[in-house]
């Protein structure tokens, strides 16, 4: 037997039997309620909804292979969108001057266009987020 | 269980069931109105006790029916049609709860229930009784569940853990603090109880001499 696990069960066990001593009342009370009866038209209005749905037309699947090469373009675009920022960092990087001398009054254009891309990437995605959470996670999202 | 077919054999039940889901699966719609009419009883008074509302549990508990409806499929026959409906229902109930609480009332702001004594002793009984279930729904979360299906189940545990999909040690664990959660809010039942067990015995007393 797990020796670990023993202790819990054990307090559980303990706990069940301490409080059935203490609780009749409470289990009388919480046990003997009456039985609710579910009103006269309960099983009609379900059957009736139940029809309603056998009967209606089946939901229109998602046209995923209409939709796949929109997708496949878009993925391909932002890995280029982030292969060419990165390509531009890198260039910048690689010309800016070393430590001691920043001139960075040259490199700055450079470096903003690439902050601008940047923010311009993640604005959406932070967008798509927000709005996930604000639903709270459905399918369409 | 309240409201629970009253089929002497339960296995016989289980299998009623399991014949009416391969009717539906085959097609025949109307072979749920067994279904419905076997279980429409036990599932209003599941989400009664979960929210003390009888025209929510109503609403509930047709949203139940209407999932198992539409997710009867995903019944492998695994675990007997009932434990699988508990545990559909509890799911729905308990989403729905969170969406909209069942109680105004904190737990610590529930009536004390008065003494026997008075002379409108019924009235006494039904104000303890109502005191104690809404004492119920003011537990934590996480062991109003198990205090409510322990009792819906007849203080069947283990049918109550497999409604809630849980290992039977833990639900114990939850149950017993759940438990020991009212007994320390109303610890004025202990002297109740022993104050109707004297009135019982002094009646008895007054019988036989």
């Amino acid at each position: 037997m797990n020796r670990r696990l023993q202790p819990k069960k054990e307090l559980a066990r303990q706990a069940m039997a301490g409080t059935a001593a203490v609780d009749p009342v409470v289990d009388r009370i919480l046990a003997g309620e009456d039985a609710l009866i579910p009103s006269s038209g309960f099983a009609a209005s379900v059957m009736e909804r139940v029809r309603d749905e056998a009967s209606a037309p089946a939901p229109i699947p998602f046209p995923w292979k209409r939709i796949l090469p929109g997708v496949i373009l878009a993925i391909a675009a932002l890995g280029w969108c982030v292969f060419e920022m990165a390509q531009t960092l890198l260039s910048t990087a690689k010309s800016l001057p070393p430590a001691g001398h920043l001139g960075l009054g040259g490199n700055l254009p450079a470096i903003t266009t690439a902050g601008w891309i940047a923010l311009a990437l993640l604005a959406p995605l932070l967008a798509w987020l927000f709005a996930r959470r604000v639903v709270g996670g459905s399918a369409l999202l | 269980m309240l409201g629970a077919p009253q089929s002497s054999n339960a296995a016989e039940a289980a299998d009623i069931d399991a014949a009416d889901v391969a009717r539906v699966l085959a097609g025949d719609v109307e072979a749920f109105a067994g279904i419905v009419g076997r279980w429409q009883g036990p599932l209003v008074n599941m989400a009664w006790r979960y929210c003390r509302d009888r025209g929510r549990a109503e609403e509930l508990a047709q949203e139940v029916l209407i999932r198992a409806w539409r997710g009867l499929k995903s019944w492998r026959g695994e675990s007997v049609f009932s434990t699988w409906l508990f545990a559909l229902a509890a799911n729905v109930y308990r989403n729905d709860l969170k969406r909209v609480p069942a109680v105004t009332v904190s737990f610590e702001d529930a009536a004390e229930p008065s003494l026997p004594g008075s002379q409108l002793a019924a009235l006494d009984e039904r104000d303890r009784s109502g005191s104690v279930r809404r004492a119920v729904l003011a537990l934590p979360r996480r062991y109003r569940e198990p205090v409510v299906l322990f009792y819906f189940h007849e203080m069947d545990i283990g049918a109550a853990a497999r409604t809630m999909r849980m290992p039977e040690g833990t639900f114990k664990a939850r149950l017993a603090r759940g438990r020991e959660l009212l007994r320390k809010r109303f610890p004025r039942l202990r002297e109740w109880s022993t104050a109707s067990a004297g009135a019982d015995f002094s009646s008895a007393d007054e019988v036989s001499s």
